[in-house]
């Protein structure tokens, strides 16, 4: 091909998504596109820059793509965690609907902090607890240690009396192993690669945030390509993207079956543990956090650099989350 | 003591204390996390600033100290005037790195400053906060090379070479463990 | 490309043995690479690199475990606890002998500094071991592969270097180094008893019992260390940095305890310890930036696909890697191997099957022949500047080979039995 674009991936470790999904859409972009473009793709972790940085190495030129980790490139700019709060996407459906309505608005941000075209973004997963002690709804939590990944989801946890524990994923099965902390969050499907079902006893598939990732093209790389050029690289990111929310979907459904030792299960490996199933009260508590715990802190953050930006997202996703 | 060994002895005094204040942090919180089942939260966040800060002050002691290790082993077999020359080429070298770090920590700190980013932790803090000292201390790192370059600039120029050969001669091993012999004497 | 690699290469070389520091030229390179291959915004993203290696906990544990070992060095625990170790040793053949090796690797199990080591050890044992009519070449040989043990027996800083340039557990790697360590500081221990054998034995004192438990004390603070530190990360109660904040406490409180701590004592030990520090991270933040450009373009793949169509077997190209190693490491310091190599060498080896954790064992212990070979050798220089009696480099450099020799013997052991090094990490996750 005549071009080629330097392009930042999600790390190797994500998993599934990345390697079966992400890394073989750019590896044969040309094809994909159905452009005359190459694509010189590395995983971040390869690269040593943090996902944190992502936004900053797109602005500066050094990449013309990168995927973004949105939990960790809202470091830059907080508004794009707005439709990730904790409580607001319990379902792959809910999710949709809120990226749907979200999607304008993240991207109009993006343009104008980044200079950089949103092309599209996927969930990673429901965010799911796994607990060693057993545990029969989120009223149980109460004095336990739970692991956490972020602000949003820590003042969650201590919300509803437990001590939220910062704990890097890496490190995580092994506190959970020696009772460092007693229970965890994270993916369904990653936690099993990672292999917590090996200790841990408990699993309830309620979903916490989604983990938004997704695809952003600098502005300069992008107005380079002719008005056709820029439809069919579009067109051609949709499908990827579409593509990963139902990958994605069955990703983690798969991941329920293995982790309960149900079939068929095919992505990853099974495991006994005993399911703990979801009831409304616990729906209701976590989606209460929404106006109670994370949408106040969220917005008292991103007021500092967007004024104006809590109305924005009352708009935008009040109908949708009964919050005016 | 020389006035800029000095420098280095009180900036190695701040950052030894600050290893120490961070240690005492961490150390509560890995007991209160096992013991009393609560977390300080954020001790890993405070160490990250600590190293950030700190390394700033480090590369500036190891500077005054001649420490930026070299490979020595052709070096003494090299002509007087030669070890000189190579001895000016070290420290434009350092200014170089130093330069290029400064360079790089101000780019970063306007990108922070101009989209007002704040760490995603559960302090949330103001990412200037920890790199405005960052960033100081690299351009101090920078002054400090422009100092040493400068003063073997002349040496260089002025055909001292004896001078620029002795003065900023590599650290050997046979310096270090002299180092170590008379520090030995002294427990 | 290769032909510009390779210039690359050489000029590199070049620079660095024309006495260039090492930091600025492995910056200059990256940097060069990196601007002709993507021009000027890879010099505004350099920024992103550098602050993310500084602001990073992981690498917080270097200048921590640095101190904690300058504190138990400078309050005279290593010195006590040579002349304990030597009261418990005397039966054996060739009884100073292994009070250097088990004094190195105990001491090794506390510190991250060698050099450090070698020379506290060195400067006791020496005086007693010539007194005793020892060996010239196996005392000195001794001392000198003794002081290597501490960039394998954690905490290592060495370990910590790879971990964080290749995104590896530090408390995996850390579990990891502990069997390895234990094995070959008994393989030194045999080689010595069959090389003193046939010495006539003029060092046997007598020692008695009561006099032995009067000494034990003096070996536990750096066990006790050892144990708070190894024992958080090993039952997950504390991640690496965090055990070295523990091991900080634990050795100011020993330090206390013997009436050395004092202002002038630590204030010596921060000197030691920013200076190091300094010149660690420096390089460290280098080898990111050259990281940058050689993943950006390519090159650690090209030559991962270059060396697989060799169709070489594992063990093959393992052999192939120690002679490299050894080669490299006559006439590079570790901490250049260790940097300039592991960006390279680990995606090629990963690729061809090796495991990460076993291959940073393997790194440490090609590290450690590095420290004794010639003519750069920092060990054999430690030992040499030691010495009182003004003999010959080449009495160290001789003594230290048949222990080069071991140390290489046993990577070759560890090709065929992994599991000595993989079994105790495996044990820790689950
Ligand atoms: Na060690
Ligand atoms: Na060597």
């Amino acid at each position: 091909a005549e071009k080629s674009f330097n392009v930042l991936g999600q790390p190797l470790a994500t998993g599934l998504i990345q390697k079966n999904k992400e890394q073989p859409f750019f590896e044969n972009f040309a094809e994909n596109t159905g452009l005359a473009i190459d694509a010189n793709y590395k995983p971040i972790d390869v690269t040593g820059i943090k996902s944190e940085e992502t936004l900053r190495v797109l602005k500066n030129g050094l990449f013309d793509i990168v995927s973004i980790r949105t939990a960790q490139a809202a470091r830059d700019e907080v508004f794009l965690l707005g439709q990730d709060l904790v409580g607001l996407n319990p379902t792959y459906e809910k999710a949709r609907q809120v990226y749907d309505a979200y999607k304008p608005h993240f991207a109009a941000r993006l343009q104008e902090k980044f200079d950089a075209k949103l092309l599209g973004l996927w969930p990673f997963g429901p965010q799911v607890l796994f607990c060693k002690p057993e545990i029969s709804g989120l009223a149980d939590l109460k004095g336990k240690k739970v692991r956490v990944y972020d602000q949003n989801l820590s003042q969650f946890i201590e919300s509803i009396g437990a001590t939220p524990v910062p704990i890097g994923f890496s490190e995580v099965q092994q506190a959970l192993s020696r009772g460092v902390t007693e229970c965890a969050i994270t993916g369904a499907s990653s936690a099993n690669t990672a292999g917590w079902p090996e200790v841990t006893e408990y699993f309830m598939p309620i979903g916490f945030q989604v983990g938004f990732n997704g695809y952003a093209i600098n502005m300069k790389t992008w107005n380079k390509l002719s008005p056709e050029e820029q439809e069919k690289m579009q067109a051609a990111f949709d499908k990827l993207v579409d593509d990963i929310w139902v990958y994605s979907e069955e990703l983690f459904e798969d991941a329920l079956r293995c982790n309960v030792g149900k079939e068929p299960c095919t992505t990853v490996t099974k495991y006994n543990m005993k399911e703990v199933p979801v009831n409304e009260e616990d729906l209701k508590i976590v989606a209460d956090a929404v106006k109670t715990v994370s949408f106040p802190t969220w917005s008292e953050t991103c007021e500092k650099n967007y004024p104006g930006c809590t109305e924005l997202w009352k708009k935008v996703l009040g109908p949708l989350t009964g919050i005016e | 003591m020389e006035i800029n060994k000095k420098i280095a002895f009180y900036a190695s005094c701040l950052f030894g204390y600050l290893c120490i204040g961070l240690s005492i942090f961490v150390s509560v919180e890995v007991v209160m996390r096992k013991v009393f089942t609560k977390s300080l939260q954020g001790a890993d966040e405070l160490g990250g600033y600590v190293l950030a800060i700190g390394s700033t002050l480090a590369f500036c002691i190891a500077l005054i100290g001649n420490n930026h290790i070299r490979i020595d082993i052709f070096h003494y077999k090299f002509p007087d005037k030669m070890q000189a020359v190579l001895n000016w080429l070290a420290k434009l070298s350092m200014l170089f790195i130093s330069f290029l770090l400064a360079f790089a920590a101000v780019g970063v700190l306007q990108e922070t400053m101009s989209y007002g980013s704040s760490a995603p932790t559960p302090w949330a803090t103001p990412l200037h906060y920890p790199q405005i000292p960052w960033t100081t201390g690299l351009i101090i790192f920078f002054g400090l090379s422009c100092y040493y370059l400068i003063n073997a600039t002349w040496l260089l120029i002025t055909r001292r070479w004896n001078d620029l050969r002795v003065l900023y001669q590599p650290k050997g091993s046979a310096d270090e463990v002299k180092e170590e012999l008379l520090d030995l004497e002294h427990r | 490309m290769l032909a510009e690699i390779l210039i690359f290469f050489v000029a590199g070389l070049a620079l660095l043995f024309l006495g260039v520091p090492i930091s600025p030229v492995m910056a200059i390179i990256g940097l060069i690479g990196g601007l002709l291959a993507f021009g000027y915004p890879f010099m505004n993203s350099i920024g992103s690199v550098v602050w993310g290696v500084h602001n990073s906990f992981i690498l917080t544990a270097v200048p921590l475990f640095i101190l904690m070992g300058e504190i138990l060095l400078r309050s005279g625990v290593a010195d006590k606890m040579y002349n304990a170790l030597a009261k418990w040793m005397n039966w054996l053949p060739g009884n100073l002998l292994h009070t250097n090796i088990g004094c190195c690797a105990l001491f090794a199990a506390t510190t991250g500094s060698s050099v450090a080591c070698a020379a506290t050890v060195g400067t006791v044992a020496l005086p007693t071991l010539n007194e005793r009519g020892f060996s010239k070449k196996l005392s000195l040989g001794s001392l000198a592969a003794g002081g290597t043990m501490g960039i394998l027996i954690p905490p290592s800083i060495a370990l910590i270097i790879y971990g964080s340039l290749t995104n590896n557990s530090i408390s995996q790697l850390f579990v990891a180094g502990v069997i390895p360590g234990i094995v070959l500081t008994l393989a030194f221990f045999v080689y010595l008893m069959i090389a003193s054998i046939s010495i006539k034995n003029t060092g046997i004192i007598k020692v008695s019992w009561p006099e032995r438990i009067r000494a034990l004390p003096e070996m536990l603070p750096p066990l006790f260390i050892f144990f708070i530190v190894m024992g958080s990360i090993y039952f997950g109660l504390a991640t690496p940095t965090e055990s070295a904040a523990l091991g900080i406490i634990a050795s100011l409180f020993f330090a206390w305890r013997g009436g050395k701590l004092t202002f002038a004592m630590l204030h010596k030990c921060f000197v030691n310890t920013a200076q190091l520090t300094g010149m660690i991270i420096l390089i460290i933040t280098a080898a990111f930036i050259l990281n940058l450009t050689l993943s950006l373009l390519g090159i650690a793949e090209m030559l991962t696909q270059q060396v697989l169509t060799l169709d070489l077997t594992l063990t093959q190209l393992t052999l192939v890697m120690i002679l490299f190693y050894i080669v490299l490491g006559m006439f590079l310091d570790v901490l250049s191997i260790q940097v300039a190599t592991i960006p390279i060498a680990y995606p090629i080896m990963t690729a061809a099957g090796a495991d990460p954790i076993w291959f940073g064992i393997f790194i440490v212990l090609m590290s450690e022949v590095a420290m004794i070979t010639p003519p750069m050798g920092m060990n054999l220089f430690v030992i040499q500047g030691v010495r009182q009696d003004k003999g010959p480099l080449s009495d160290v450099i001789w003594g230290a080979l048949p222990f080069a020799l071991i140390m290489l013997a046993f990577t070759v052991f560890l090709i065929f039995y992994p599991e000595v090094v993989t079994w105790l990490p495996a044990k820790m996750r689950g």
